[in-house]
């Protein structure tokens, strides 16, 4: 079970990209906080700014307003060589395409070793040799793989070396950015499986990017919706599923093709254009409804969405 | 009855047995070799390059060739020698045999080339390596890059030459002086194509340095395009350094080179061609050469075409 | 009720050349295309899905080649056409494809309404004026709006789902009787995608065209499709209506495949996971290419290949499980009851 115990937390960040002569704001004021051992989706489409969270937080990208706290310690400002060091230590990464997160022209035993090199992990080479293995076989690869090079492996198991690669740092968050939209179908259930576990063996939290909101109900806690960079809602997986609130959450499931004919012969998909909000005068915050459930709604929204939840 | 059963018994799978590879072990030098070698004009070419390379290390050392005497001044019968069995190439307007002529002068152009070679590419590759990966120092080189680029190579070559003297190092010198920065230059935009691959920010995640991204991570990748470089290079240096031996600045007379030889006997181009054209004919050979099996060496080591 | 076959596929082989080995993608696929319904091809990367069509249009690499094999559509075989002119009478025309990405598909540096009008100008023979009447008519069916105005624009005006709507215009602007779609909403956000979906499906009502989808999203299938294949490793495995297929499988990779979707993972249970990946087609494959993977292999799928079995008339099942002397196998437990599990975690409207 998932403790209370904060790992990761997120203060109105903003981050914006220059464009042109101004800036494009990606990210609008996210909050969210991600408990200890807890798996935490984060679900929008293209352009929604998900991928740019990410990324904020294993410091790739820079945070233009607002906070990112680890372990309580702000990590988005800038940092000296410890913590930097114990941040990308800590923090983790799991990258979206298989065929251009490796290093095509290094071995696996490299790719897999490139932390370990970087913060001299290891007592000695056979020290070094033992904990790339390790990650190898946890992964479900094999012993001989270490000699040879990525586009010698399929795309699962590509995924599955970029996977030992991040767990060989001994994180203890992951930030997984859509780690298997680029996997074929029968492949995506294997790499669900060995994330799960390698979660429960070793007490690992995910951030777990996706556009797919019927893959982050089998594996997630709880559900951030994203839109346009704005958190919509946030709530408990099945609280989400159950009571959506925010009209582009509802478009989103509406939107999931599910494999069941009959089903899919009744569904009306609902559209979603932003229209049906007026935010004039009437102006929105991220409020908590229900324990636990946030949404972004001015007060008239947030009378009815009282009214359907009956509170 | 009985087979029949069997053949329908169910068989318990080995969950590991899919995951081993079948195919043999990748080695990167190993297929750029292979593919290297399934060329029947670079295998040729890459010989006449080892010949003549040889030829023109060794024979100088045997010859005793003089560029500024005559064996024999007073004897006007070994002049101008059409090429024959006793003189190969045939003799010069001294009487020097243009066999002995040609190999110290190949022998000459052959070295600085690969001297000069070596040093703009390795200049050039390590500052460019660094140009294109560091955001800021791009913005300040790139503005000397401009200005310098722009002046004409022959004028500052010449200006140098007479400046520094004729001699041998003061050419390589020149022969250095311009180019290692379009060397540079050109790295500098390979690695800023590279440096920004979704494989680069990983490493930037494992908190990798910029001294190992390079090395690991960029360099590999270049390794075509730095071939490609070099097969351009030397033919390139060889034809500069003959242009301006050619315009007689540069060696001093008691150091020939092809250019030179090219030089001197241009103007017997009617009267006794040979003089002439045998020189042209090395120089070419050495320039196409050189050229054939570094672009085969280049597309061989492009990993897209092993697969 | 007798439905006509518009095209009728028979022991197609095709190969392909990759250095000094010959690769064989499809392995005697036999496919029979009825007027106005829309198949779906299911399978994952490498079974073939999508060489089998290209072999409809003429679109294969230069290196591949149908080694055996016949492609009936409207009297002709399609295999016997050699040269690109002859097919250029069929493909776009009366066979149209449309791509997973637009922006590969459309030429950047050319108006919008120019490539529809090229392509209604060279096969309809009709005049500039009258190609830019259809165009516009066009655009606006596929749902651009201010179809005029948006006509000299470039496509890089336009987002990714209105580009997606452009290649459907310009491929339906000769009136296929075939549609290709090669996984066109993969690249599209999910709420697009439904409605591109949606577009085709009342494109095909109003046009009367067929259709078939190639798909590795057995959520886009249960959308769009009557009838399904599945494919795997170069030959189709299984095929039958969509409720067949969904309902009772008989094949253990259509049950794999079904059984994986994280749409159907219980939270704290394991997902079933096919282990390893197919097999090579550089090698001849001896007995049934899924047995390596298959949790129900018997000794035979390694020794034989199955034939098809009947199962129903419209459903046909590819393996010796279905074989009388094979033993019974009950469908495994998560996909027993498809619908009841879907509506039981989803609820009744699956949402």
């Amino acid at each position: 079970m998932t403790s209370k115990e904060v790992l990761l937390s997120l203060k109105d960040v903003t981050i914006t990209f220059p464009k042109g002569k101004g800036v494009f704001t990606a990210v609008r004021e996210a909050s969210f906080d991600i408990y200890k051992g807890e798996t935490f989706a984060l679900v929008g489409e293209s352009g929604s700014g998900k991928t740019t969270i990410g990324r904020a937080i294993v410091r790739i990208n820079p945070v233009a307003k607002g906070s990112i706290e680890f372990e309580g310690k702000l990590i988005s400002e800038k940092l000296g060589m410890e913590e930097t060091k114990w941040v990308t230590k800590s923090i983790q990464m799991i990258f979206q395409d298989p065929a251009t997160s490796l290093n095509e022209r290094a071995t696996v035993d490299y790719i897999i070793s490139e932390g370990l090199y970087n913060f001299h992990m290891y007592k000695d080479e056979a020290d070094r040799k033992a904990k790339v293995l390790k990650s190898l076989t946890e992964v479900g690869l094999l012993d001989e793989h270490i000699t040879r090079y990525p586009h010698e492996f399929s795309g699962g198991q590509r995924q599955r070396i970029g996977i030992a690669r991040a767990m060989a740092m001994e994180p203890r968050l992951i930030v997984a950015d859509e780690p298997i939209s680029a996997l074929d179908v029968s492949i995506r259930a294997q790499v669900l499986n060995l994330m799960k576990t390698l979660q429960e063996t070793k007490g690992l939290t995910y951030l777990f990017i996706a556009h797919d909101l019927s893959v982050v109900r089998f594996i997630s806690d709880r559900i951030a919706v994203i839109h346009l960079g704005r958190i919509v809602e946030l709530a408990n997986t099945e609280e989400l599923f159950k009571n959506p609130l925010h009209p582009y959450t509802k478009s989103l499931l509406s939107a999931i093709p599910m494999p069941d004919p009959i089903l899919e012969s009744k569904k009306v998909p609902l559209f979603y254009d932003g229209s049906e909000h007026d935010y004039s005068t009437d102006l929105p915050s991220f409020v908590e409804i229900s324990k636990d459930h946030f949404v972004w709604a001015n007060g008239k929204e947030l009378e009815s969405y009282k009214k359907i939840l009956k509170i | 009855m009985s087979n029949a059963n069997e053949k329908f018994q169910f068989v318990k799978i080995d969950e590991f047995a899919s995951e081993h590879i079948s195919a043999p072990h990748y080695s990167y030098w190993k297929s750029v070799f292979k593919q290297f070698f399934k060329s029947k004009l670079a295998i040729a070419m890459l010989i006449m390059a080892a010949v003549i390379f040889s030829i023109s290390m060794i024979q100088p050392l045997f010859s005793n060739y003089n560029p500024m005497a005559s064996p024999d001044i007073s004897d006007f019968s070994i002049r101008f020698n059409r090429p024959n069995l006793t003189f190969w190439f045939g003799t010069d307007h001294w009487g020097n045999s243009l066999f002995d002529a040609v190999w110290s002068g190949a022998r000459t152009s052959i070295t600085i080339a690969l001297l000069a070679t070596s040093i703009n590419m390795g200049l050039g590759i390590a500052v460019g390596a660094i140009w294109g990966y560091n955001k800021v120092l791009d913005k300040y080189l790139l503005e000397i890059y401009n200005v310098v680029a722009n002046v004409p190579f022959l004028l500052v070559a010449i200006m140098l030459m007479y400046v520094l003297g004729p001699g041998f190092w003061q050419l390589i010198f020149v022969l250095c002086m311009t180019e290692w920065l379009s060397v540079a230059y050109f790295i500098r935009t390979q690695v800023m194509i590279i440096r920004d691959r979704e494989y680069n920010l990983v490493s930037r995640t494992l908190g990798t340095s910029a001294v190992r991204m390079i090395s690991r991570n960029i360099l590999p990748f270049l390794t075509s395009v730095i071939v490609t470089m070099l097969s351009r290079e030397i033919p390139s240096i060889i034809s500069s350094e003959s242009f301006l031996s050619f315009l007689g600045v540069g060696l001093p007379p008691q150091i020939t080179s092809l250019g030179k030889l090219i030089s001197i006997y241009i103007t017997y181009y009617g009267t006794y061609p040979y003089l002439f054209w045998i020189p042209v004919a090395v120089l070419a050979s050495i320039s196409v050469s050189f050229y054939i099996v570094g672009q085969t060496f280049a597309d061989a080591s492009d990993p897209k075409t092993h697969r | 009720m007798e439905r006509k076959v518009i095209l009728s596929a028979r022991d197609v082989v095709v190969k392909f050349r990759v250095r000094d080995r010959v690769l064989t993608a499809i392995r005697k696929v036999s496919l029979d295309l009825y007027e106005g319904e829309t198949l779906a091809i299911v399978g994952e990367s490498g079974s073939g899905k999508t060489v089998l069509t290209k072999t409809f249009t003429g679109m294969l690499e230069s290196n591949g080649f149908i080694s055996e094999g016949k492609i009936f559509f409207e009297d002709q075989d399609l295999v016997q056409i050699k040269n690109n002119k002859a097919w250029e009478k069929i493909r776009g025309s009366k066979i149209a494809t449309v791509f997973q990405d637009p922006m590969s598909s459309l030429n950047p540096i050319r108006t919008i309404g120019t490539q529809i009008t090229e392509v209604i100008i060279k096969h309809q023979k009709k005049n500039s004026k009258e190609a830019r009447e259809i165009a516009i008519d066009l655009m606006d069916k596929v749902g651009i709006p201010n179809a005029a105005d948006r006509f000299n624009e470039y496509p890089f005006q336009y987002s990714g789902g209105m580009r997606q709507r452009i290649v459907i215009a310009i491929a339906l602007a000769c009136r296929p009787k075939i549609l290709i779609c090669d996984e066109p909403t993969t690249a599209l956000d999910v709420t697009i995608q439904a409605q591109i979906l949606e577009l085709i499906k009342n494109l095909q009502k109003e046009f009367g065209f067929t259709t078939i989808y190639i798909t590795h999203d057995l959520g886009v299938v249960a959308n769009v499709a009557q009838r399904v294949a599945v494919m795997y490793a170069g030959q189709i495995v299984e095929y039958g209506t969509s409720h067949e297929i969904f309902y009772s499988p008989k094949h253990p990779y259509t049950w794999a495949l079904l059984s994986s979707l994280p749409q159907l993972g219980i939270k704290g249970e394991k997902l079933y996971s096919i282990p390893g990946t197919p097999p090579s087609l550089f090698y001849e494959v001896k007995g049934d290419a899924f047995a390596q993977r298959n949790p129900y292999a018997m000794n035979i799928d390694f020794e034989e290949e199955p034939p098809f079995f009947m199962i129903t008339e419209s459903h046909f099942a590819k393996t010796w499980l279905q074989d009388p002397r094979a033993p019974k196998v009950e469908l495994p437990s998560a996909i027993r009851d498809l619908h009841a599990t879907i509506v039981k975690i989803y609820g009744k409207e699956g949402v």
